[in-house]
C-alpha cells in the first residue's frame, strides 16, 4: 500500500497486522492490538540515561597503564560497537517505519532506535576520554577489515529490506524495469527479506554486543576501567529489553494470528535464519581470535569466549523457536557476567566511584490501610 | 507464601523457602540457571515447566512460549517439575 504520513482511510487500527498493511495515521494507544510494545516502551523510557552522567576520567589514567595488547582489545571492542550502533540508531526507523501498521509497535521501533543513539554518544564519551585523538579511533571503523567484514553480513539484510520496500512503495507488486534492471517484487519475497532481517536485527542484539560485553566486564572485574564498565552495563540493560522486543516481534510472526503468511514466511526461512545465528557465531568467534591476536586478557581467552559465543547462541535460538546448532554448550563458561548484567537496579555499589543511574519516576502511589496503622487524629 | 512448595527437578527435589523467588531457591540448590535482569524483562532465566503451574503478579515483558516459565518473577503455589540440571553435574558431564 502506497505510505503516506498520514493515510486519511478510515481504518480499524486493532485489524491491522504489524506490517504491510495500511500506515499508521492516528498515534493512538487508548487502544492496542499488541499491548507488549506500550509496555516495552515505558521500560525503556524508564531506563533513560545520559553518558554525561558517567565519569570516565579514571579510565583514561586505567587506559594509559594498559599493556598494548590489552589496549587493541578495549578500542577494537569500541569500534565494534560503534558500528553496531552506528546501524542500529538509524536502521530499524528506515527499514520497518515504512511498513509498520500499528501505531504502538511503529512508537516502539522510534524508541528502541532512539536508545540506540545514545550508546553511540556514549562511545564518542569514552574515546574522547580516554584517547587524545578520537579521530584515529573513528576513522578506522570503515578502513578495518576485520570490523567492516561484519558490517556487510550486519547491513545487508536491512539493506535488501529497504531496496525491495522502496520500489514496492513507489510501485507495487510486479515486475518492475528500473534503468535496465527488472526487479519482481512480489509480497510473499517481501515479508520474507522482513522476517530475515528481523531476525539478523535479533541476532545482532542476542549475540553481536556479548563479546564486547565479556571483555569491558572483564577489565573491570579488575577494577580496570570501571566508568566504561558502567555505561556498558546501561547499553546490555537496554539491548536485553531490544532483545525482547525483536524476540516478541518474531514469535507473532510466525504464530499466524497476526498475518497467516506471515507464519508460512516464516517456515520458509527456517533454515536461513539457522544460518544466520551460525555464520554470526562463527564471526564472533574469529573477532575474538583477533581481539586476542597479540595475547589474551586475564580471566578470558579465545576458548573461554568462543564457548561463550556458542553457549549464548542456543540460548538466543531457542527462544525463538530454533533448534540449538552447539551440541556441547549447555554450559555457561564466564557465569561471573551475570552479576554484571543484572540490570534492572544498576545502582552501584558505594564504594564505586560514582552513582551512575536512579530510577525516575518510580514513586509507588499505593496506600494501604496498615501504613495508616499508627496514625492518630 | 504460607506453606512450602515442593520443586521437583531433573538432579532433586527441594522445598521453597518463605519469600524466595524460585530463581533464588534454584540458585541456591547449585542448579545451572541463567540470568540477567531478575526481573522479567530480559528472559534470560527462562526454563522448561513438566509438570505443574505458576502464576505471575505482573505479566511479564520477556517473552515466554508455552511450557516455559521465567524464575525470577513468577509465584509458585503449588509443587512443580522443572527441567533444569545441578550446576556441577553438567559441568562433570
Amino acid at each position: 500500500m502506497k505510505y503516506s504520513t498520514f493515510c486519511q482511510t478510515d481504518n480499524d487500527q486493532l485489524q491491522e497486522p504489524m506490517f504491510f498493511g495500511q500506515p499508521v495515521n492516528v498515534a493512538r494507544y487508548d487502544q492496542q492490538k499488541y499491548p507488549i510494545f506500550e509496555k516495552l516502551i515505558e521500560k525503556q523510557l524508564s531506563f533513560f540515561w545520559r553518558p554525561e552522567e558517567v565519569d570516565v576520567t579514571q579510565d583514561r589514567i586505567d587506559y594509559q597503564g594498559l599493556p598494548e595488547h590489552e589496549k587493541h582489545i578495549f578500542i577494537s571492542n569500541l569500534k565494534y560497537q560503534t558500528l553496531l550502533d552506528s546501524i542500529q540508531g538509524r536502521s530499524p526507523n528506515v527499514a520497518f517505519l515504512p511498513l509498520v501498521s500499528i501505531p504502538e509497535l511503529e512508537t516502539w521501533i522510534e524508541t528502541w532506535s532512539f536508545s540506540e543513539t545514545i550508546h553511540s554518544r556514549s562511545y564518542t564519551h569514552i574515546i574522547r576520554n580516554i584517547v587524545n585523538d578520537p579521530a584515529v579511533v573513528f576513522d578506522d571503523i570503515v578502513r578495518n577489515e576485520h570490523i567492516i567484514e561484519r558490517a556487510g553480513d550486519i547491513s545487508k539484510y536491512y539493506d535488501a529490506l529497504i531496496h525491495d520496500t522502496l520500489i514496492y512503495l513507489k510501485l507495487g507488486e510486479g515486475k518492475h524495469e528500473l534503468k535496465g534492471t527488472t526487479y519482481d517484487i512480489n509480497m510473499f519475497e517481501l515479508k520474507r527479506k522482513m522476517y530475515l532481517c528481523m531476525m539478523s536485527v535479533n541476532v545482532l542484539e542476542a549475540i553481536r554486543f556479548y563479546v564486547s560485553f565479556a571483555c569491558s566486564f572483564a577489565f573491570a572485574e579488575r577494577r580496570l576501567m570501571e566508568g566504561n564498565a558502567k555505561i556498558i552495563r546501561l547499553i546490555a540493560r537496554d539491548e536485553a529489553l531490544h532483545l525482547t522486543g525483536t524476540q516478541h516481534i518474531i514469535n507473532i510472526m510466525q504464530n499466524g494470528q497476526d498475518d497467516p503468511e506471515m507464519a508460512e514466511v516464516a517456515k520458509s526461512c527456517y533454515e536461513e535464519s539457522v544460518e544466520i545465528f551460525r555464520h554470526a557465531a562463527q564471526q564472533e568467534k574469529e573477532w575474538a581470535k583477533y581481539l586476542f591476536k597479540d595475547g589474551s586478557m586475564i580471566g578470558l581467552n579465545y576458548d573461554i569466549l568462543s564457548q561463550y559465543v556458542e553457549y549464548i547462541t542456543n540460548l538466543r535460538m531457542i527462544a525463538v523457536g530454533l533448534e540449538p546448532i552447539f551440541k556441547n554448550a549447555s554450559q555457561n563458561p564466564i557465569p561471573w557476567i551475570n552479576a554484571w548484567l543484572v540490570s534492572d537496579n544498576v545502582q552501584v555499589a558505594p564504594q564505586e566511584v560514582e552513582v551512575s543511574s536512579y530510577l525516575v519516576g518510580q514513586i509507588d502511589a499505593s496506600v494501604s490501610v496498615d501504613d495508616l496503622g499508627e496514625f492518630e487524629l | 507464601m504460607t506453606t512450602s512448595v515442593q520443586i521437583m527437578t531433573e538432579d532433586m527435589v527441594f522445598e521453597l523457602a518463605e519469600n524466595e523467588s524460585l530463581l533464588d531457591a534454584l540458585e541456591r540448590t547449585g542448579h545451572h540457571v541463567e540470568y540477567q535482569c531478575r526481573s522479567g524483562y530480559c528472559g534470560a532465566c527462562r526454563i522448561p515447566l513438566q509438570a505443574g503451574s505458576v502464576d505471575y503478579p505482573r505479566p511479564p515483558l520477556a517473552l515466554i512460549r508455552r511450557g516455559e516459565i521465567l524464575p525470577c518473577c513468577c509465584t509458585v503455589n503449588e509443587p512443580l517439575t522443572l527441567k533444569v540440571h545441578l550446576r556441577s553435574k553438567k559441568l562433570a558431564g
